[in-house]
């Protein structure tokens, strides 16, 4: 199993104001910069960042790009993972796409990860006027002619149903041939077994328990085997999964530095996904950190996550909400699997592993939590536990893929 | 493992094969109309699914069988409500990304309400 962190850049505000300090921004992308550096010395394989719009509070990642091409010149090994590029052509011109991710490709000498996906925000699909339900057939033909314009000279251009450009020769071309390993963001199994159907990565976000992860497994590489159609020129085999991410000398301690991040992180992704409270956003005139600190079940929430880093499994379970969604929500504000000691973040992480889980992603940066603590959680993750998951990546993994991937003949280009 | 071999039902198990042939045919279009087809034969073999919920926001409770995708083939809620299921389409071709979550969603329904 491989390792990475994940990016929302969240800034809740402050409690007691309407609006940020001015250099509250600023220092969320700094510190940024360095948690990535550090992971990067110390052997992190990816990190991913997102790309959202108009969600204030809940990301102010709106233009993953620069902040990628900035890491390009900070680190040396890490991935540099787009988690995702939203590719409806109403948010980014597949060209624009396509240039740009050749051109970050080349700055960090071929380390690109091209995740996309859709966007399932009322803020952000309203603010670009992308229609809820073709947003899926927008990213799919958007996607496959991004594909095809890094690999094509010229590109003979395209009339299509969402956009069309004459023939051009789409320049510059990615370092990585034929193109930089394409992920889908998947936040429902149906997602994923699209992912495994066209022959892409599958970048969970429903905080997925490791035997559900283990099921989706199975069934992912047994789809891309056996009935895979690729959208690309090459596959790009794999699974991750996001997980909330803090350690501490003690489990208790990790909770504590942890509380305020899965906590607000769930609060104001309900928030703003939920068509009853994301559709009627009025812009610049919420402050969804207080309401979260005020909202009647905050001390309910505060005492569950208090509780959770010593639940069992089947406790956790008994009061999950069945939605998928929901579910994945509820996970996200519950503060267990990787928050703890170094002895129960290794006992958490390899469930993951026994399950085959190809990457575990941390959401490290969110809510509330200080930039100190994440430092020390990724210095200490990086020094005591990522080597030992390293090594067996290398042996035993590699092994179990290369038997799932065994007779495949299109091309594959994976970093996993 | 899902796999239309998995349902019962032979009409739905029908569908399901047929929607899957068409989908590796690609002929994504004709494969979201059969699954909406399996989905409401489904619905009909299974009417206790229509009176089950989900609860989107605390105290906000909303038909689970609304979790079908909405993605040109719309399942409408007052149908649901009237317990007379309708699939409404508001466009007629759809990709093959939309032909594979139809698909997904339509066999692990059926797979978990033992169809």
């Amino acid at each position: 199993m491989k390792f990475g962190l994940f990016y929302e850049l969240q800034l809740p505000k402050p409690y007691d104001r309407e609006t940020w300090d001015p250099a509250d921004e600023r220092r969320i992308y700094h510190e940024m910069l360095d948690q990535v550096e550090l992971a990067d010395q110390l052997g992190f394989d990816y990190v991913f960042e997102v790309e959202h719009h108009f969600l204030e509070e809940y990301s102010h990642s709106s233009a993953p790009e620069l902040m990628m091409a900035a890491l390009s010149q900070r680190t040396k090994s890490i991935r540099l993972g787009h988690g995702i590029v939203l590719t409806p052509p109403p948010y980014n011109h597949p060209a624009r796409v396509a240039e740009r991710i050749a051109a970050l490709d080349l700055l960090s000498n071929g380390r690109v990860e091209f995740g996309t996906g859709e966007s399932a925000s009322d803020m952000e699909l309203g603010g670009f006027r992308v229609e809820r339900g073709l947003k899926k057939a927008m990213w799919e033909e958007a996607t496959r002619e991004i594909t095809n314009m890094m690999v094509s000279e010229p590109y003979a251009g395209f009339q299509g149903e969402f956009f069309s450009m004459p023939a051009r020769n789409v320049v510059p071309k990615p370092l990585q041939r034929p193109h930089p390993p394409i992920w889908v963001a998947a936040s429902r199994r149906e997602t994923t077994m699209v992912a495994a159907r066209l022959g892409i990565a599958s970048l969970g976000f429903g905080f997925e328990t490791p035997e559900e992860l283990g099921e989706r497994t199975r069934e992912y590489y047994r789809l891309l085997r056996e009935e895979c159609m690729p959208i690309a020129h090459a596959l790009n085999p794999g699974l991750a999964v996001l997980n909330t991410f803090m350690m501490g000398p003690t489990d208790e301690e990790a909770i504590r530095r942890s509380a305020g991040g899965p906590g607000f992180f769930s609060y104001s992704l309900g928030y703003y996904y939920n068509p009853a409270t994301g559709s009627k956003h009025p812009p610049g005139r919420v402050n969804l950190y207080r309401a979260y600190k005020d909202s009647s079940s905050e001390g309910e929430a505060e005492e569950r996550v208090a509780r959770s880093g010593f639940l069992t499994e089947a406790q956790i379970r008994e009061g999950e909400p069945r939605e998928e969604v929901q579910r994945a929500l509820y996970r996200a504000a519950r503060s267990g699997n990787a928050i703890g000691t170094e002895q129960r973040l290794r006992a958490t992480l390899r469930r993951y592993e026994e399950q085959h889980l190809d990457v575990m992603i941390f959401v490290a940066q969110a809510g509330d939590r200080k930039h100190e603590h994440i430092m020390e959680s990724i210095d200490t993750f990086g020094r005591k536990l990522l080597p030992e998951f390293k090594e067996r990546h290398e042996t035993e993994h590699r092994k179990w893929r290369e038997e799932q991937l065994r007779g495949i003949e299109f091309p594959i280009n994976s970093s996993i | 493992m899902a796999k239309p071999e998995q349902v019962s039902d032979v009409e739905l198990r029908a569908l399901l094969e047929s929607a899957h042939e068409m989908m590796r045919k690609g002929k994504s279009s004709e494969a979201v109309r059969t699954l909406s087809t399996a989905y409401l034969k489904l619905l009909a073999l299974k009417p206790d699914l229509l009176d089950r919920t989900i609860e989107p926001l605390p105290g906000r409770k909303m038909p689970a069988v609304m979790r079908w995708p909405m993605l040109g083939a719309n399942l409408t809620l007052e149908s649901v409500l009237a317990k007379q299921p309708e699939i409404q389409f508001i466009r007629e071709r759809f990709s093959v990304s939309e032909a594979i979550t139809y698909y997904e969603y339509t066999l692990e329904c059926a797979i978990a309400a033992n169809a």
